[in-house]
């Protein structure tokens, strides 16, 4: 008796099952692309182009301030010369926004537009999302003129050589400031007559005079030299800086040969290990602080903004907060001057080594799309000198004007951007740049300007303190960025960045992350020992490394990457 | 006497240990935000300043999603609890045949529930995306709150009906007149319950009324700003950099505000309820 309910309830579940399952397969029928079926009814009539039309589109990407009725002055622009309203929905945080679009390849549910990030092959797994070669053979002739060469690094994959996507990150971005780096205050470079700062002998020599000079900083004790290891700000401020200062550009836990395109670990190489012998060694001499790998983000950013902390090896965007704070408070001396330092003089500090395109991510059209021709033509505008000023600049004579032939943002515009976060709301500026193509700051219009409105050289030197300018001028540069290699001492990294590169079997990532973790542990206990131990205890890593399948996950990545780098050439 | 100093030592501690982090959570709201970055502050601003909350409530949308919110708790609570006791009697009822069987399903979806896809195309196929009534119909009955209510309606004394229908009683003059009232703490209890679930969640609005701006709720809001203040931090390794200088208001006072924010009215509410809360709770689980 007590059975039968059970009973029952499993065939009903089998049913419903069966039952539930027809419908997934329903939606692949209707709308197929109609990138070749339309073509009888083209008319050359312009008035058809712009008879109004809605695109829905979603972005895994998050908007505090969306132009959600797409009513801005630029967006209005952009629908007078288009006829193209845009709704745009953005994903509230990045699982949510995975979660999404797996809910759109099971139901079938898709919108006009989708822009996935590194998720974009769950749409691409069920077929939902066109094929963009032929309509942009066809339609998108500025496009073409738009991407030029790196248009190949839209291509999907090897097996599947087509353009899927357009837009994503900038094309041709440069940054302005460096954001890597080992920082020291200002005021110890400044006390200390401007030392030549290149090798990490002279950084330590420069904090050890300083410190011994000034035991006590704004009346607190002061903090030679602080690491941050809080979970993953362990890869930005321990592991990411033992790469740069050995040589290599961001590429994550990697050392990739730009030659061989070989990758290793960059946690096993022999320079890397001199890193490390170096932060030991700082750690015994008692210039390293002792909180450096059990201290929280906030403990570490409280003890910067208290100013006390002569010396760091961060990233610009993790310590922002506490420099603003610093900044505010008037301890101009205690912000950080940025320098380029590496293991010896013969390695070169890359962090303005370029990436090339990135085109790794980037907006696809689903088979869901009302018209496929219109919404190719117009991402073909969007490619448009006439589209990227107005992206970038806003609306003429309201945003900006014209003086001599070159553009000059009204002074209101710059005073809203500093002072309103929904400034892009309200204007429309910059809003419809990325992850639609777009130009990056290196890039000059035909009139020979740029066009980037704001992240220019002129705008971070009306940044600058005048602390730093005094700092910089000694040193016979405006810029932080001079201080650095230049770009052009660099060849252009063929496979973009490995970080970008996704890796989507389980295993690989559990494996990757066992690896990580290991550092996790062991590298404060490295840094931390007795010198005497120092090469037993880093044996003693690298092996646990292999023992973790380090072999199989380095001979995973490179796959994946030389299979990318191949089809981007 | 030391016991009783002992207690009032605990029991003060106890106090302080539970209040503390939510005055902290104040604390933080309601100072400036650059200051909060070099920490210290235990229960009092250092830097008084409102800027957080109108970072806020700067939102377009806020204002809208706000009466949705409010619309939402209240139509959920009482359509909730309206069916969810009724439900509750009919199986608390030996003359009802199928009472066992009906019971187990209930059981059941505590258990084994259809997951995320199953779930969201369910909703697509009823046509309820972007409709307001999403937030309503799925959560009408719950397994869970049934089972307590029927426990409750199990305690009272049968003899209550009898001698109600003797007086020519139907069942739904029994059920609105007699069972329904004597369950107030258990009502109240669930009410709470259902309530606080349905001004928390944003979940189902990012799912089924993410593109309607019309019906997003509070949460769903307080949601995207917060995120946004987080992942400004790190726009960088991502590449758009003008998001970075926008960000002046640090993610730490936002949460704080939002925090501040979205418990407030639950809190004000709480007190009025909380005597049948506790009754409710242990109510349902020892029959006497």
């Amino acid at each position: 008796m007590k059975k039968n309910p059970f009973v029952i309830i499993s065939i009903l579940l089998v049913i419903a099952l069966i039952a539930g399952c027809a419908p997934i397969q329903a939606p692949q029928s209707p709308s197929t692309p109609s990138s070749q079926g339309s073509a009888p009814a083209q008319t050359d009539v312009q008035t058809d182009d712009l008879k109004p039309i809605t695109f829905k589109m979603y972005s895994v990407e998050t908007d505090a301030y969306p132009d959600s009725d797409f009513s801005s002055p630029v967006a209005k622009e952009i629908q007078k010369a288009t006829g193209v309203t845009l709704e745009i929905e953005n994903a509230v945080s990045s699982d949510a926004g995975l979660q999404k679009l797996s809910l759109m390849a099971a139901s079938g549910d898709y919108p006009d537009f989708v822009y996935g990030k590194g998720d974009l092959n769950i749409l691409k797994n069920v077929d939902a999302i066109l094929k963009l070669d032929d309509l942009i053979e066809q339609y998108g002739s500025n496009i073409k003129k738009f991407y030029g060469d790196d248009i190949k690094r839209l291509r999907w994959s090897l097996d599947d050589p087509s353009i899927y996507y357009i837009g994503g990150k900038e094309l041709g971005q440069e940054n302005m400031e460096p954001n890597a780096g080992f920082q020291l205050q200002l005021g110890a470079v400044k006390e200390l007559g401007y030392p030549r700062l290149r090798t990490l002998e002279d950084f330590e020599n420069a904090i050890k005079t300083y410190y011994a000079n000034h035991p006590t900083l704004y009346d607190q004790k002061a903090i030679p030299f602080s690491l941050l290891a809080d979970d993953w700000r362990f890869m930005i401020t321990v592991s990411n800086p033992a790469n740069f200062a050995t040589g290599n550009s961001d590429d994550g836990e990697w050392y990739i040969d730009l030659k061989t395109l070989d990758c290793v670990r960059h946690l096993t190489r022999e320079p890397v290990k001199e890193y490390f012998r170096w932060l030991n060694h700082m750690n015994d001499i008692g210039l390293l602080d002792p909180e450096s790998f059990v201290q929280k983000y906030d403990q570490y950013k409280a003890k910067i903004a208290s100013g006390r902390v002569i010396a760091l090896a961060d990233a610009r965007w993790e310590i922002d907060e506490p420099v603003t704070a610093l900044k505010k408070d008037g301890k101009y001396e205690a912000v950080y001057g940025y320098f380029p330092i590496t293991l010896d003089e013969s390695v070169k500090f890359a962090d303005f080594q370029s990436t090339g395109y990135l085109g790794g991510w980037g907006l696809a059209i689903t088979k869901n799309c009302k018209d496929p021709v219109r919404a190719i033509k117009f991402f073909d505008w969007m490619c448009t000198e006439e589209a990227q000023i107005l992206t970038h600049w806003g609306v003429k004579d309201l945003h900006y004007t014209i003086e001599n032939g070159k553009r000059v943002l009204k002074q209101e515009v710059k005073d809203m951007r500093n002072s309103d976060p929904a400034w892009q709301q309200k204007t429309g500026i910059k809003k419809y740049c990325y992850p639609f193509p777009t130009y990056g700051n290196a890039v000059k219009d035909s009139t020979g300007q740029y066009f980037e409105a704001f992240d220019t050289l002129d705008a971070i030197a009306e940044r600058q303190l005048p602390i730093e300018n005094e700092v910089l001028a000694a040193y016979g540069v405006k810029y932080w960025k001079e201080l650095y290699p230049q770009s052009d001492e660099f060849p252009v990294k063929p496979h973009g960045a490995a970080w970008l590169v996704n890796m989507d079997d389980p295993e690989w990532i559990a494996a990757d992350d066992r690896i990580l973790k290991i550092g996790y542990q062991m590298i404060p206990a490295i840094v931390m020992g007795k010198p005497s131990e120092f090469d037993a205890k880093w044996e003693e890593y690298q092996k646990a490394m292999k023992d973790a399948g380090l072999d199989w996950v380095t001979e995973q990545f490179e796959k994946v990457l030389k299979e990318r780098t191949k089809l981007w050439q | 006497m030391i016991f009783h100093i002992c207690n009032y030592t605990l029991m003060i501690l106890l106090c302080v240990s539970t209040l503390y982090p939510f005055l902290n959570v104040i604390a933080i709201s309601l100072n400036d935000s650059v200051d909060t970055i070099k920490g210290g502050i235990t229960i009092i601003p250092r830097e008084f300043t409102l800027l957080n909350y109108a970072e806020i409530f700067k939102s377009k949308s806020l204002a809208t999603s706000v009466i949705i919110s409010v619309l939402r708790t209240v139509t959920g609570t009482v359509t909730g609890i309206l069916s969810s006791s009724m439900v509750a009697y009919v199986i608390s009822r030996n003359d009802f045949i199928a009472k066992k069987f009906v019971t187990v399903l209930f059981i059941l979806t505590m258990y084994v529930s259809g997951g995320l896809i199953p779930e969201y195309m369910l909703i697509r196929n009823l046509g309820l995306n972007n409709n307001f009534l999403v937030y309503i119909l799925p959560g009408l009955i719950s397994a869970f709150n049934v089972i307590v209510l029927r426990s409750f309606m199990d305690s009272l004394p049968f003899e209550l009906q009898e001698s109600a229908k003797l007086d020519g009683a139907n069942d739904f003059t029994v059920f609105f007149r007699i069972i329904f009232p004597l369950c107030t703490p258990a009502i109240a209890t669930i009410s709470l319950f259902i309530a606080v679930g349905q001004w928390n969640s944003w979940f189902d609005t990012y799912l089924y009324c993410g593109s309607n701006r019309a019906l997003t709720t509070l949460q769903y809001e307080l949601q995207k700003i917060l995120l946004s203040a987080q992942s400004s931090g790190q726009q960088d390794i991502y590449g758009s950099a003008d998001m970075i200088s926008q960000k002046r208001i640090s993610p730490e006072s936002i949460r704080m505000a939002m925090t501040v924010v979205a418990t407030l009215p639950i809190l004000f509410v709480y007190p009025f309820v909380q005597k049948y809360f506790i009754k409710g709770l242990t109510l349902g689980a020892v029959k006497t």
